[in-house]
């Protein structure tokens, strides 16, 4: 009667050979990977988060050093957060402003490569050309190119008057909306190159629609504002929000981001109360920022999951449910039996 | 959608597509601005590079920036092709690994089950939202600690794993379709000739675009050979540039900047246009519908 517990937790499904062998060779394929970004990535990522909680110390012999645990203040550990949020006058107002023109180029920018896409997609001449050019600011944007660029000012539209534009927007808007609509327009090229990317990863999802589909629903009668909102959008879903958040990490990791300046002006200044501890707790607020805005977009765009998998999963649920109570019952009556020294009839 | 290899362009000219082109064109020509605007800009000569507003042309060319550029690495201790070479190790050995590594872990991590793959994504996602300055001193320690510093892998590993290239990467392997892989394991291979025969040809042209992408961040990084890098001989020509403009700040900077960007950019321009064909193939040709 002893062992009955250990058979019931054999109900169990153990992984069999086959699928461990297909797990090890998954890791087999990811280790170096996994190694290369733990010792560059995530290790340094989380030291960080214990520098800005712990705070360093800088001596002439170790030069930067983290605070030992024994001598961390546990009260006081959000000093630097509290620090960089009320204290700071240039970080909240440049996060703000971050916030506001992400949220607004952002969909701006897929809306534009989409369409960018689903043009380069028609049967025109010179298509190879046109997917070359509209794929070139790529090798622009990231770099210090891009800074050569907008010190010369090439990135405004010089071509079309955008002061009487701005002044006509600024003239029906309040000022809290019309900012970040005005200054759409004044970087409206810097929005256009960021779309590189975006255009290619919705050309190859066009690619993938099979285009029966749109020969089915014209000999059905569908214009082509239909087939478009029922056909090609459906299939361009997911890569909207892919491209979404494609989009605001490119925007937010580019070294003409003020706030990344902000972040590497903190780590060299050394002074007291700016350090590199400081930067940390910039850096971890800036990127908790993003992941909000990122959050945002996700809910917006979210594919709604088959039905058929939320089906499997409830019935997954369901049959855990069950043997858990299964094994509650095995486990009732083993201390029972033993409590009760009933002969085990065999 | 039937096979159509590297013919994308339709043979003959359709009424229907003048519209299209009516509104490529203008952008088109946009988007090649930049790139006339530098070309152009490295040329000028110094009152051309001060005239306001900036004119767009040059209108005397001159080769004077580039002479200009060239003194001043005369005057310096160190070859330029030293610093030449540096880089082009340095890129060539960054963008292999990074690619090899992104190309195998992406297939893992979409294709075959295992314990803590999602755990896994999530972290990479988090990277990609990190400020990447802000891991600097961390990194630096680590380096200090494996005892890399004035090696070439400390401009090499730091930037091997790059999570954004793993997250375009991963999309693209998604879309291979799962039936193409269980055929070729009926057919008898295994997980690394799958890997090397069919996911690999497959998502070429993602790999293409990874390569510009991660050839951008290599050959433009500075911090590598700012904060790793003592021996100056060790330190790559993105720097060098970086310290040529520096050194000539003024006046007369602005030209040797000019030049010194013109020549950065340059073998930018050069892998696009070599990867630019695969990048465009996109994945039409998938192989299954």
């Amino acid at each position: 009667m002893r062992n009955r517990p250990a058979k019931v937790n054999k109900i169990r499904v153990k992984r069999g050979k086959l699928e461990k062998r297909e797990a090890m060779m998954g890791v087999l394929f990811c280790v170096p990977w996994i190694i290369g970004a733990a010792v560059f990535l995530v290790y340094p990522i989380f030291t960080s988060l214990y520098y800005s909680l712990a705070g360093v110390t800088v001596d002439s012999v170790n030069g930067i050093m983290a605070t030992p645990l024994n001598q961390i203040q546990w009260n006081n550990l959000q000093e630097k957060y509290v620090q960089v949020i009320s204290h700071d006058q240039n970080f909240l107002p440049a996060l703000l402003d971050y916030l506001v023109s992400t949220l607004v180029s952002v969909p701006v920018i897929v809306v534009f490569s989409m369409i960018i896409a689903m043009m380069l997609n028609q049967k025109i001449r010179g298509k190879g050309f046109f997917r070359m050019i509209f794929f070139l600011p790529v090798i622009i944007v990231s770099g210090p190119l891009l800074s050569l660029l907008s010190e010369s000012s090439a990135n405004t539209l010089s071509v079309v008057d955008t002061q009487t534009i701005t002044g006509a927007i600024g003239s029906f808007l309040p000022p809290a909306l019309a900012t970040p609509v005005t200054s759409l327009f004044t970087n409206m090229v810097t929005i256009l190159w960021y779309s590189g990317v975006p255009i290619l990863i919705f050309i190859s999802a066009l690619q993938k629609i099979d285009t029966s589909q749109y020969e089915a629903a014209y000999v059905d009668g569908a214009s082509a504002w239909e087939m478009f909102w029922k056909i090609t959008l459906p299939a361009l879903k997911p890569m909207i929000l892919l491209n979404c958040v494609y989009t605001i990490v490119f925007i937010s990791s580019n070294d003409q981001n003020s706030i990344i300046g902000l972040i590497k002006q903190a780590m060299i200044s050394g002074t007291d109360e700016k350090g590199y501890d400081y930067a940390a707790a910039m850096a971890w607020i800036y990127a908790i920022v993003e992941v909000l805005l990122v959050g945002i977009f996700a809910l917006i765009f979210m594919t709604r999951r088959d039905k058929y998998e939320k089906q499997g999963k409830k019935i997954d649920r369901q049959m855990r449910r069950e043997r858990r109570k299964v094994l509650h019952i095995q486990r009732r009556q083993a201390r029972h039996a033993k409590r009760y020294h009933r002969p085990t009839v065999r | 959608m039937a096979y159509r290899g590297r013919h994308i362009n339709p043979q003959r000219f359709e009424r229907g597509q003048i519209k299209i082109l009516l509104i490529l064109l203008p952008l088109a020509l946009f988007m090649a601005l930049p790139i006339v605007f530098i070309i152009n800009h490295a040329f000028k000569p110094m009152e051309e590079l001060f005239a306001f507003p900036p004119s767009f042309f040059v209108r005397n060319p001159t080769a004077d920036n580039f002479t200009k550029l060239l003194k001043f690495s005369r005057s310096a201790g160190i070859p330029l092709t030293r610093y030449l070479f540096n880089s082009l190790l340095v890129t060539l050995l960054t963008v292999a690994l990074s690619l090899l590594l992104t190309t195998c872990a992406s297939f893992a991590f979409s294709k075959i089950k295992f314990r803590g793959r999602n755990l896994m994504l999530q972290i990479n996602q988090i990277a990609i939202m990190f400020v990447a300055t802000a891991v600097l001193i961390p990194r630096y320690m680590v380096i200090a600690n494996i005892g890399m510093i004035d090696s070439v892998f400390a401009h090499v590993l730091p930037l091997v794993a790059m999570p954004v290239a793993l997250f375009l990467v991963k999309q693209f392997v998604d879309q291979v379709p799962d039936s193409l892989i269980e055929a070729a394991h009926l057919d008898g291979a295994n997980d690394f000739q799958v890997y090397w025969r069919i996911v690999l040809p497959i998502i070429k042209p993602a790999i293409a675009t990874a390569m510009v992408l991660v050839f951008q961040q290599v050959w433009t990084n500075m911090e590598t050979s700012n904060y790793f890098i003592n021996d100056e001989s060790r330190k790559t020509l993105t720097f060098y540039m970086n310290t040529l403009v520096n050194a000539s700040n003024g006046v007369a900077g602005q030209g040797v900047s000019a030049a010194a960007t013109l020549i950065m950019f340059i073998p930018n321009l050069i892998l696009f246009i070599i990867c630019q064909r695969s990048v465009m193939n996109t994945m039409a040709t998938s192989g299954i519908k």
